[in-house]
Order: C-alpha cells, then sequence, then structure tokens
C-alpha cells in the first residue's frame, strides 16, 4: 500500500533572510529582496540587479559547517548545507535513532557556482568545488544516510523534480525519510551577460525593487536570485511514530518534458496545461479543491502569459476563483533553488492560512485576467495547493500540496 | 639530496602542527606525534598532499606525486609523527624516495 508523504522539517535561505520565520514574514509584508548588485562590478552590465543573499550568510554557516569541509565547498553549496541542516533541526529527526540505509538525499543543482567570483585558493578543492553531485553528497556525508544520494537538472525545475523523486521514494516504500530540495546563485557577471543576450532578464533597473513584475502588463523579464530551499520528507507513519511536526503533506506531483525549444515554452501554454492535468490526476484531488497556485511567474512575456493559458485551460471558469501568485516578484527566479524555495512557501500557505502577494502588479496586462493576489497578502484558509516550476529545455513539474489536517 | 637539520625538524614539525590546528580547528596543545590524523582530528587524506605542495614550495623539491603515493603504499600515515617522519624523507630524498628501500 502506498505510503503518505509528509513535510516535517524546512529551512529558507534567500534574499529575504537566512530563516524560515524571517522569509514568511517577509514574503506576507510583499517586501523585495531586489537591489543593486553588490557581490561584483556590474556597472557594465544591461542587468544591474538582482535578489542576493546577505553576507551575513557566511556568519551563520559557520555555526553549521566546520572550517575544513566549507573551504571545500563554493558559497552556493555552504548555503545548500547550512539550510540542509537547519531544516533537519527543524524535523527534529535524530538520525542516530532512525535505520539510516532508508534515509536519502537528492538536490535540485544547476551549478555549483564555482564561476570565476568564487576565489579559489587550493586547487585541490577544485573538483570539490565544480562537481554537481557535492551538495546531496556533502549532505548525506553530514548524516552519514546511506540510502542514495543524488543531483538532478532539470534547469528552473530542479529542486521541484528533487521533491517528486523523494515523494516517489517515500511513497513507494524504498525511504522513510528524504532531503529534497536545492540551492542557486547564477549572480555573477558571465551569467548575467549571457542572460541577458538572450532577452531574458528585466532591464528595469531603477528602482530595482520594482524590476520583477510578473503577470504585469510592463514585464520585461525576470530578475536572477539566488538561496536555498531544503525539505524533509518523511512517511507519515515515520512521522507519526516520532511524534513529528507536521507543515504539510506532499499528495502528488507531474513531470513532463516539452519536446518542443530549447527556450520558450510551447505554445499558448500546452506543456504547462498538460503538466497541472497530470498532477491533479496523480494527486487524486479534484480540481474545484485547489485553493491556491504558487505560479512559476517568473515576470517574462512567454511565460506568464502561456502559464495564465495554462491555468485557464486546466480549471475553465473556476481559474477566476483562484488566486495565483509569483513569489519571484519578491525573491527573484532562484534557478535550480525556485522549485523547492517555491514548494515551500506553498507549505507555509496551507500551514498558515495566509497567501503572500504579487508585487509591484500595478499595471495589469488585460490579457492576463487572474486573481493574482495584487500587492498585499490575503488571508485564506486553504486545503489543497500547486506549485508550478517550468525550466529551459521544456523541463515542467507541477507539486501538489495538501493541508495537514 | 638535502641535509636534515635540527632546525628543517623544527619547521617541519611547526608547520604541520599549524596546518592540522588551522584545518581541523583545534588546540595546538592538543596535538602530538601520537595523534591520529582521522579519529582524532577528524581530517582527510587530502591535507596530505596540501602539506606537499606546501613543502614543494617552500623547499623548491623536485617530485613526482606518483613516487610519493608508491612510497605512501607501503608506508601508510596514520599519525601525526609517521606524517612528520615521511615528508623529512620527502624534503631529504625527493625523486630518489624510492631508492630508500633498496
Amino acid at each position: 500500500m502506498p505510503k503518505e508523504v509528509v513535510i516535517t522539517g524546512m529551512s529558507l535561505i534567500s534574499s529575504l533572510g537566512l530563516s524560515l520565520e524571517e522569509n514568511w514574514n517577509n514574503l506576507v509584508a510583499g517586501k523585495s529582496g531586489v537591489k543593486n548588485i553588490t557581490m561584483f562590478d556590474a556597472s557594465s552590465l544591461t542587468t544591474r540587479v538582482a535578489a542576493e543573499v546577505s553576507p551575513a550568510f557566511e556568519e551563520l554557516s559557520r555555526n553549521y559547517i566546520k572550517k575544513r569541509a566549507g573551504s571545500q565547498m563554493t558559497r552556493v553549496t555552504r548555503m545548500c548545507v547550512t539550510a540542509a541542516k537547519i531544516a533537519v533541526q527543524n524535523s527534529g529527526i535524530d538520525f542516530s535513532q532512525v535505520d539510516r540505509t532508508r534515509c536519502s538525499v537528492i538536490m535540485g543543482v544547476v551549478n555549483t557556482g564555482n564561476s570565476s567570483a568564487e576565489k579559489d585558493t587550493t586547487p585541490q578543492n577544485t573538483v570539490f568545488k565544480t562537481m554537481t553531485n557535492s551538495m546531496p553528497a556533502w549532505i548525506s556525508l553530514e548524516y552519514q544516510l546511506m540510502g542514495p544520494n543524488y543531483a538532478v537538472n532539470t534547469a528552473c525545475a530542479s529542486s521541484a523534480y528533487a521533491i517528486a523523486f523523494g515523494y516517489e521514494m517515500i511513497k513507494n516504500g524504498q525511504a522513510d525519510i528524504v532531503i529534497v530540495g536545492g540551492a542557486d546563485s547564477i549572480i555573477n557577471f558571465e551569467e548575467i551577460q549571457g542572460f541577458n543576450a538572450l532577452y531574458a532578464l528585466s532591464i528595469a533597473n531603477d528602482p530595482p525593487e520594482q524590476a520583477s513584475k510578473p503577470f504585469s502588463k510592463d514585464r520585461d523579464g525576470f530578475v536572477i536570485g539566488e538561496g536555498a530551499g531544503i525539505l524533509v520528507l518523511e512517511s507519515k507513519d515515520h512521522a507519526i511514530a516520532r511524534n513529528a511536526f507536521i507543515h504539510a503533506q506532499v499528495a502528488g506531483y507531474a513531470l513532463t518534458s516539452e519536446g518542443y525549444n530549447i527556450m520558450a515554452p510551447m505554445k499558448d501554454g500546452e506543456g504547462m496545461a498538460k503538466t497541472i492535468e497530470q498532477a491533479i490526476k496523480n494527486a487524486g484531488i479534484s480540481k474545484d479543491e485547489v485553493g491556491y497556485i504558487n505560479a512559476h511567474g517568473t515576470s517574462t512575456e512567454l511565460n506568464d502569459r502561456y502559464e495564465t493559458m495554462a491555468i485557464k485551460k486546466v480549471f475553465g471558469e473556476i481559474a477566476y476563483q483562484i488566486p495565483v501568485s509569483s513569489s519571484k516578484s519578491m525573491l527573484g527566479h532562484t534557478i535550480g533553488a525556485a522549485g523547492a524555495i517555491e514548494a515551500i512557501i506553498t507549505a507555509m500557505s496551507l500551514r498558515s492560512g495566509v497567501l503572500p502577494p504579487t508585487i509591484n502588479y500595478n499595471n495589469p496586462d488585460p490579457d492576463l485576467d487572474l486573481d493574482f493576489i495584487p500587492n498585499t497578502s490575503r488571508v485564506k484558509d486553504i486545503r489543497v495547493a500547486l506549485s508550478n516550476s517550468f525550466g529551459f529545455g521544456g523541463h515542467n513539474a507541477t507539486l501538489v500540496l495538501k493541508k495537514h489536517l | 639530496m638535502a641535509i636534515i637539520t635540527e632546525s628543517i625538524k623544527n619547521e617541519v614539525k611547526e608547520i604541520v602542527y599549524s596546518f592540522f590546528a588551522e584545518e581541523c580547528e583545534v588546540d595546538i596543545a592538543q596535538i602530538n606525534e601520537n595523534t591520529s590524523i582521522i579519529n582524532d582530528l577528524d581530517g582527510d587524506s587530502l591535507m596530505f598532499l596540501e602539506l606537499i605542495e606546501i613543502f614543494k614550495k617552500k623547499f623548491k623539491l623536485d617530485i613526482e606525486l606518483k613516487i610519493i603515493g608508491k612510497y605512501a603504499v607501503k608506508h601508510p600515515v596514520s599519525t601525526i609523527g609517521q606524517l612528520i617522519e615521511m615528508q623529512l624523507l620527502i624534503i631529504e630524498h625527493e625523486n630518489r624516495l624510492l631508492e630508500i628501500e633498496q
């Protein structure tokens, strides 16, 4: 019999804070983490804003990672491992008391951030800093977990895929606990120049906090963010047996490929709609149960248009009653970490009954006519919520989360 | 072939002790020749390589890593004292390290 899967630990590091609580308070307050880039000299770039994690993060990480190990990691790997250790703390799991052969780690990793911005003075560390499996490996090493640990790369949907794979392992009885999530940072000269060349980024540099404006008529591209989001997934039986606090339940998912274009989403959101539809079916819920959608909502012309069309196609008239918001309006696009960060925000929405807003929504696009929770958060008790992630390469993911009752 | 003086011995010992104290975040006073690199300091094999690089630069050594590797297979190092002893042999014999046994 398939196991039910619950979330017993969460942590979030982003431009809006170094703890889940700080992040959540800032998200429901509708604050933006987007600022002028300080990590390097961006003055010659077309885009000069990003959502950077506070430098105070390094001080936090020293409480969780030994100096020796920290020197073998990139900044973003330290972000991942720090967040993982906070999430495990949050879960209350004592790994010495569980069967560690039934514990796994799956991380969504696009890259480790070992760019020219990383000052690598020890060549022996270059390989460890570059290998994309380093994030799950370090977490597994930390707790001597002996179930499979691996990284999955499906661009902006990577950590949503990690959650889906972790869910599947527990549901099928292959694991009791899976630490899932991701971390990413591409705030460096080369990446921003590259995305600028694709006309993918916002160039609305002034004021920075208004650059990311998903679903608005004047949206002009996404804003790069960085951060880490980690969840501890656990079988419901296992969690209840140890009297764990349950944040929310993972009820299902869908993963699809568009087979269409390396960058652009499939016309009219057809691929996105299929993904949402499959996820609803996989979770065994009815469409009218969905009380909130945390959108991929990148603030690009095509994503926001097609995602809106996809939601309308799947839900029909009900679509107008479902609040939809984009966390990227506040956090920017955290790429490989986005799926996990937004799943955490979705879980917090279910838990707290507060839906975070889409900020900078001052100039509605008449073609995009859903309820985007404009500018201020909303109190609403919801039972089921979706989180969408769509990546370059046609990697689609929709997660279905349920309130734990 | 270098001559290992007391001064070199002391210098190597000081570098090794300081390196492990710094990297493993332990008080240098807790380190002695019998300290186990893995069990007591939570160290790793990479530290050995890093120390070799430090000594290669400091003493301008002509030594290939594969020669050290062959020697280390027959003479595994687990304590700080053994590591210092091997570093001194490397400094003394450089690329002729394997000839010691002949």
